[in-house]
C-alpha cells in the first residue's frame, strides 16, 4: 500500500520528479566528462531517462492490462453469468441515468445562451415571499446598475393565434437577444426604439422551428428583400429576425414568437391594463435577468440591486424592504423551486437508487457463488505466492469490467429512453435531453460505486478461507453456509418488497381517488370555453360582452340552467388575493373564483348558510365563502353578514357554500367566490346535462354577440381525468420499478436456491438413501434461505411504512396503512419465491442417491 | 583486462543489491555509486546511466533508498541517496539468497 501511495505521489508531483531525474543525469554526464571518459560510455541519454521514468508507471499498467485480459477471458468463458449480470446492472444503471438525464435537462441546465455562467436571474424577497420585478423596476435597473452589464425583462404572455395556429409568445425588452448573446441566423434582434411604450412597433422575431415548419423556410427574410409579415391575433407584424435552432427561449416551455414589450399595446389595443403593465412602478411582475459585469460576484450584484431598488421605490413612494436575490438560470436555482421539486424527485431517486442497490446485491451474490466455484483457482494462486491484495485486485478488475460494460449499456438507455418519454408526454416543454458531461459523470460515478458495492465484498470473502483445505477438497460437507449470501438475498427481498409496497399503495390510492367525490357533480356537467378574437377585446369590451352573455343565457327560452365561471372547476386555477379581516391586521391569502349564482346550482354545491348570488349581485361587493374559509376567518361564528377589506374595497359575506375541490384534487383551500364581473377575461359557461342541441344554442347566442368567437365544449370529467394524470404516471413508474425489482430478486433467489442444491448434492443423496421424501428435501433446500426471506420481507414492509409518510405528502389521498396493499405485496413475493424455487427444488428432489454418493 | 576485454554483463537482479551494498558506506550520488562499483570491481563492473538510473528509481519506489539534494565535492547540486531501514533489511535478504545461489552454482560446476 505504501508503494501505491509513493506511486500516486510520483504521479502527482510528476513534473518535479522528472526535472530531478534530468538534472541528476546531467550531473552524471558532467562528472564523466570531467573525468575524461569516452563519449560512448554515456549511452543513449533519452532512452535511459525513459527507462528510469517507466519504473514508476509501466509495470503497474502492465499488470492491470494482464488482469483485464484475464478477466475478459473469464467473463467470456462464463457467458450465462456475464449476460445475467450485465442485463441486471445495465437496466439498473439505465433506470438511474434516465430520470437523471431528464432532471438534468429540466432543472440543472442553464439557459442555452452565450457564457451562461454569467447570466443570472433576479428575484426579490419581500415580506417573507419571493417575487420578481415590474417592467418599470427592470428599466430602472437597466439604466443604473453597474454590477450587471445588461438587464433584460421577459414575460411569457398568453398564446396568440396566427392563421389558425396557436403560437407561444414571449414579450421581451429590446436588448434581450443582445444581452443573452443570441445571434439571429437571419435578420436582427430588436432596436431600442422598438420598445418604447409611447411608440410601439409591430416587429417580431421568430423561432427556427416556426420559420422552417410553418413559414416554409421563406428565404425573403434572408435576402433582406420584401419584408415577411405574419398576423398575430389578426394584427400584422413584420418578421425582423429568425433565431438559431439551439435557442429555444428562456423558459422550459416551447416558444415561437418574441415581440418587444411595447408591442403588447398593438396586440391588445382595448386593454387599458397594458399601459400600466409597461410603465407603472406598482405593477409586478415579469421575469428579470442580467449579465454580470466582468469580475462582479453574485453577492456584490445582490447588494447593489437591493440598494438601487429600495432607492427607486422610496422615490415612488412605495414600500421598501426588498432584499435582492441573484441566482443562476437553471430551473432548480430559482428560489423556492428546490422545495417544490424535493418530495417527488427525492422519492424517485431513492427508488431508482434502491433498484441499483438491488442489482448490486444480485450480481454480488452471483459473484459470490462464482468465487465459491473458483475457490480452488484462487487458493492455487494464493499458494503460488500471489498476495491477497493482488488476487482481490484481479477480482475487482473483473467486476469493474462488468460495471464498465453495464455503464456503456446504461448510457445507451440514457440516449434512447428520455426522448421517447418526452415524446410520450407530448407536451410543449422543450428539453435538450441528450446526455451531457453531467450525465456522463453521473453514470460513471454510479458505475464505480456499484462496482465497489457488488465486487468488493465477494472478492474479500472469496480470498479469505484456508488455502490447504480448499485445495484438498471442494465438497465441504456440512460447512456453515456463507452468511454474506443470506444478507445479500435479504437485501434483494427487502428492496423489492419496499418498492412493491410503495407501488401497491399508490395503485390503491389511485383507485380511491378515482372514486373521490370532488364535492360537485363531475359526471353530468360540461364546460363551454369561449375564445374571442383577443386583439379586439379586453377591458371594457370584455366586460360588456360578459354582461350581455349572462343576460342572454338567462333570457333565451328552453335552455337548461347555465353557470358562469372565470375558470374551470378542477382546472388548477389558484388565483389568490389578499384580504384584511380588520383594518391594519395582518393580510391573509385566499383563492378566489368569479362565478354567477347558476354556478352552484349547476355543479350541485349546496349553500349551507345565507343566500346564493342573484342577478343584482353582479359587479357588487357581495362574496360567498366556502366552509373552510368561513371556519378559518370567523371560527365558531356565523360568517354571513361579516365584512372585510380586499384590494381597498369593503366586501360583505352573503353566504357560505359547502366545501368542494374547485381548484384541484389536492386539498380544499380557503376559497372566496366573487360575482361575475368580466375582469378576469371571458368566462366559461357550465351546463348540466347538455341535451342534444344545447351546445349549439349556446353557440348561437355567443355568435350573435361576436361572430368570430370560437367555442369548445368539454365534460368536466376530462378535467378530473387530467387531475389524476400525475398520480397515474407516478403509480405506473412505481409499479414498473416494483415489478422489475421483483423480477431481479426472483432471478437472485433462483440462483441462490440452485447453488444450495449444488452444494448439498451429496447430503441430499445421503438423506434420500436413508429414506427422506422429496418434499422433505425441498424443505431442506429452501429452509436455509427462509430466514433471509422472512427478515428481508419484514424489513421491506417496515421500510414501506416509513416511506409512506413522505409518499402521502407527495400524493394526497394515500392511506399509509393499507392492509390490502401489504397483503398484495406478500402474495406477489410468495408467488415469486415459489417460481424461483421450482426448478432447483425439482432438481433436488430428483437427485439420484447412488450418483450423488459416487460423486468426486 | 584493459580495453581489449569487453565488459561483463551483470547477472540479472544483482545491480539493485550492489547499489544497496555501495550505499552501505554512506550517502552517495549516482555518479559516485557508479565510480565505487567500478573501482571496487577493478573496472569489471562499469554501470552506465541506462541501467543505473532505472535501478535507482526502482529502489526509490520500493522505499529501500531515500534521495535528497546536496552539494557535491566540486560544489555542484547533486542528488544523494541513502539507505533506509527497509533497504538494509532487503540487502541482507538479497545477500543471503545470492550467497546460497552462488554456492549452489559453484557446487554444480565443481561436480558436473
Amino acid at each position: 500500500m505504501t508503494k501505491l501511495w509513493r506511486r500516486l505521489r510520483y504521479l502527482q508531483q510528476r513534473e518535479r520528479m522528472e526535472a530531478d531525474l534530468a538534472e541528476e543525469m546531467a550531473f552524471h554526464r558532467a562528472q564523466l566528462e570531467r573525468d575524461g571518459a569516452p563519449a560512448v560510455a554515456m549511452g543513449n541519454v533519452t532512452l535511459a531517462r525513459e527507462d528510469a521514468r517507466a519504473v514508476w508507471i509501466w509495470p503497474w499498467l502492465e499488470s492491470f492490462w494482464q488482469d483485464a485480459r484475464y478477466g475478459l477471458r473469464t467473463l467470456r468463458s462464463q457467458g450465462g453469468f456475464t449476460a445475467v449480470a450485465l442485463v441486471a446492472l445495465a437496466s439498473a444503471i439505465g433506470i438511474n441515468t434516465t430520470p437523471f438525464t431528464l432532471f438534468n435537462a429540466m432543472a440543472l441546465r442553464p439557459w442555452p445562451v452565450r457564457d451562461p455562467g454569467r447570466v443570472v436571474n433576479l428575484f426579490r424577497s419581500m415580506r417573507g415571499g419571493v417575487a420578481g420585478y415590474g417592467n418599470a423596476e427592470a428599466d430602472y435597473l437597466a439604466a443604473h446598475s453597474r454590477s450587471l452589464s445588461g438587464v433584460i425583462a421577459m414575460d411569457n404572455r398568453e398564446d396568440v393565434k396566427s392563421g389558425g395556429r396557436t403560437l407561444h409568445l414571449t414579450v421581451v425588452s429590446a436588448n434581450y437577444f443582445q444581452v443573452l448573446g443570441v445571434q439571429p441566423v437571419a435578420g436582427r434582434g430588436f432596436l431600442d426604439a422598438e420598445d418604447r411604450a409611447g411608440a410601439p412597433e409591430p416587429v417580431v422575431v421568430i423561432s427556427d422551428a416556426l420559420w422552417r415548419n410553418q413559414l416554409g423556410a421563406n428565404p425573403a427574410i434572408l435576402s433582406g428583400g420584401s419584408p415577411l409579415r405574419i398576423a398575430l391575433d389578426e394584427i400584422p407584424f413584420t418578421v425582423v429576425g429568425v433565431l438559431p435552432a439551439e435557442f429555444t427561449g428562456t423558459s422550459p416551455l416551447r416558444n415561437d414568437v418574441w415581440i418587444p414589450r411595447a408591442a403588447l399595446k398593438l396586440l391588445r389595443p382595448h386593454d387599458p391594463s397594458v399601459e400600466e403593465y409597461l410603465t407603472s412602478p406598482r405593477t409586478c411582475c415579469v421575469s428579470v435577468a442580467g449579465r454580470l459585469a466582468p469580475g462582479v460576484t453574485r453577492r456584490q450584484a445582490e447588494a447593489e440591486i437591493g440598494l438601487l431598488i429600495n432607492g427607486y421605490r422610496a422615490s415612488q413612494g412605495l414600500e421598501q424592504g426588498t432584499r435582492a436575490l441573484v441566482t443562476g438560470t437553471a430551473w432548480m436555482e430559482a428560489p423556492g423551486k428546490k422545495d417544490k421539486a424535493a418530495g417527488a424527485v427525492v422519492l424517485l431517486f431513492v427508488a431508482v437508487t434502491l433498484v441499483l442497490l438491488l442489482a448490486c446485491a444480485n450480481v454480488g451474490n452471483l459473484l459470490l457463488a462464482r468465487a465459491a466455484a473458483r475457490h480452488k483457482e484462487i487458493a492455487v494462486r494464493l499458494s503460488l505466492g500471489g498476495s491477497r491484495a493482488r488476487v482481490v485486485r484481479q477480482l475487482l478488475v473483473e467486476s469493474s469490467l462488468l460495471a464498465i460494460g453495464a455503464a456503456a449499456l446504461g448510457l445507451v438507455v440514457a440516449y434512447i429512453a428520455p426522448p421517447f418519454l418526452v415524446a410520450r408526454l407530448g407536451s410543449d416543454l422543450v428539453f435538450h435531453v441528450t446526455p451531457d458531461a453531467t450525465v456522463l459523470g453521473y453514470t460513471i460515478a454510479i458505475a464505480v460505486v456499484a462496482c465497489l458495492a457488488f465486487g468488493l465484498a465477494p472478492a474479500l470473502h472469496g480470498t479469505r478461507g484456508q488455502i490447504a483445505s480448499a485445495i484438498k477438497s471442494e465438497a465441504r460437507f456440512g460447512t456453515p453456509r456463507l452468511p454474506l449470501r443470506s444478507v445479500l438475498l435479504g437485501v434483494q427481498v427487502g428492496i423489492s418488497v419496499l418498492l412493491l409496497g410503495a407501488a401497491g399503495m399508490m395503485v390503491r390510492g389511485l383507485q380511491r381517488t378515482a372514486h373521490l367525490d370532488p364535492g360537485f357533480d363531475v359526471a353530468r356537467v360540461s364546460a363551454v370555453t369561449i375564445g374571442l378574437p383577443a386583439s379586439q377585446y379586453g377591458g371594457e369590451r370584455t366586460r360588456a360582452f360578459t354582461e350581455q352573455l349572462v343576460a342572454q343565457l338567462d333570457r333565451v327560452p328552453g335552455l337548461p340552467l347555465c353557470g358562469i365561471s372565470s375558470d374551470s372547476p378542477l382546472g388548477n386555477s389558484h388565483t389568490s388575493t389578499a384580504l384584511e379581516l380588520h383594518p391594519g391586521e395582518a393580510q391573509q391569502r385566499v383563492t378566489f373564483h368569479e362565478v354567477s349564482g347558476g354556478y352552484f346550482e349547476v355543479l350541485g354545491i349546496a349553500i349551507v348558510a345565507g343566500r346564493n348570488f342573484t342577478a343584482q349581485d353582479a359587479g357588487r361587493d357581495s362574496v360567498l365563502l366556502n366552509q373552510t374559509a368561513a371556519r378559518r376567518f370567523w371560527p365558531g361564528e356565523n360568517a354571513v353578514g361579516k365584512t372585510f377589506q380586499s384590494n381597498a374595497r369593503a366586501r360583505t359575506v352573503v353566504g357560505v357554500v359547502k366545501d368542494a375541490y374547485t381548484s384541484d384534487l389536492g386539498a380544499v383551500e380557503p376559497t372566496m367566490y366573487f360575482p361575475t364581473g368580466g375582469d378576469r377575461g371571458v368566462p366559461l359557461v357550465l351546463v348540466r346535462d347538455p341535451g342534444p342541441g344545447t351546445i349549439e344554442r349556446i353557440a348561437a347566442i355567443v355568435k350573435e354577440l361576436e361572430p368570430r368567437a370560437e367555442l369548445k365544449a368539454e365534460p368536466l370529467s376530462e378535467n378530473f381525468r387530467q387531475q389524476m394524470q400525475p398520480a397515474i404516471y407516478g403509480a405506473a413508474v412505481a409499479g414498473f420499478l416494483g415489478l422489475l425489482a421483483l423480477l431481479m430478486a426472483s432471478v437472485g433467489m433462483a440462483g441462490v436456491f440452485a447453488y444450495a442444491v449444488n452444494q448439498r448434492t451429496r447430503e441430499i443423496g445421503v438423506r434420500m438413501a436413508l429414506g427422506a421424501r422429496p418434499a422433505q428435501v425441498v424443505r431442506l433446500v429452501l429452509g436455509s434461505s427462509l430466514r433471509a426471506l422472512v427478515v428481508g420481507a419484514v424489513a421491506g414492509l417496515a421500510g414501506t411504512a416509513a416511506m409512506s409518510a413522505t409518499l402521502v405528502r407527495v400524493m394526497p389521498g394515500l392511506q399509509p396503512s393499507d392492509p390490502a396493499a401489504y397483503a398484495g405485496v406478500l402474495a406477489l413475493l410468495a408467488a415469486a419465491v415459489a417460481l424461483a424455487s421450482a426448478i432447483p427444488a425439482r432438481r433436488a428432489a430428483r437427485v439420484d442417491p447412488l450418483r450423488a454418493l459416487r460423486w468426486e | 583486462m584493459g580495453k581489449a576485454n569487453p565488459q561483463l554483463e551483470l547477472l540479472p537482479g544483482t545491480l539493485d543489491m550492489l547499489i544497496l551494498k555501495a550505499l552501505g558506506r554512506g550517502a552517495m550520488h549516482g555518479y559516485g555509486i557508479a565510480q565505487i562499483l567500478k573501482q571496487t570491481s577493478d573496472d569489471v563492473l562499469q554501470v552506465g546511466e541506462s541501467s543505473l538510473y532505472p535501478a535507482l528509481q526502482r529502489l526509490l519506489l520500493n522505499g529501500w533508498v531515500a534521495a535528497e539534494w546536496g552539494a557535491s565535492d566540486n560544489n555542484r547540486r547533486a542528488r544523494y541517496y541513502t539507505l533506509t531501514a527497509a533497504g538494509r533489511k532487503q540487502l541482507a535478504a538479497e545477500r543471503a539468497d545470492f550467497d546460497r545461489m552462488v554456492a549452489a552454482i559453484q557446487k554444480v560446476l565443481a561436480t558436473a
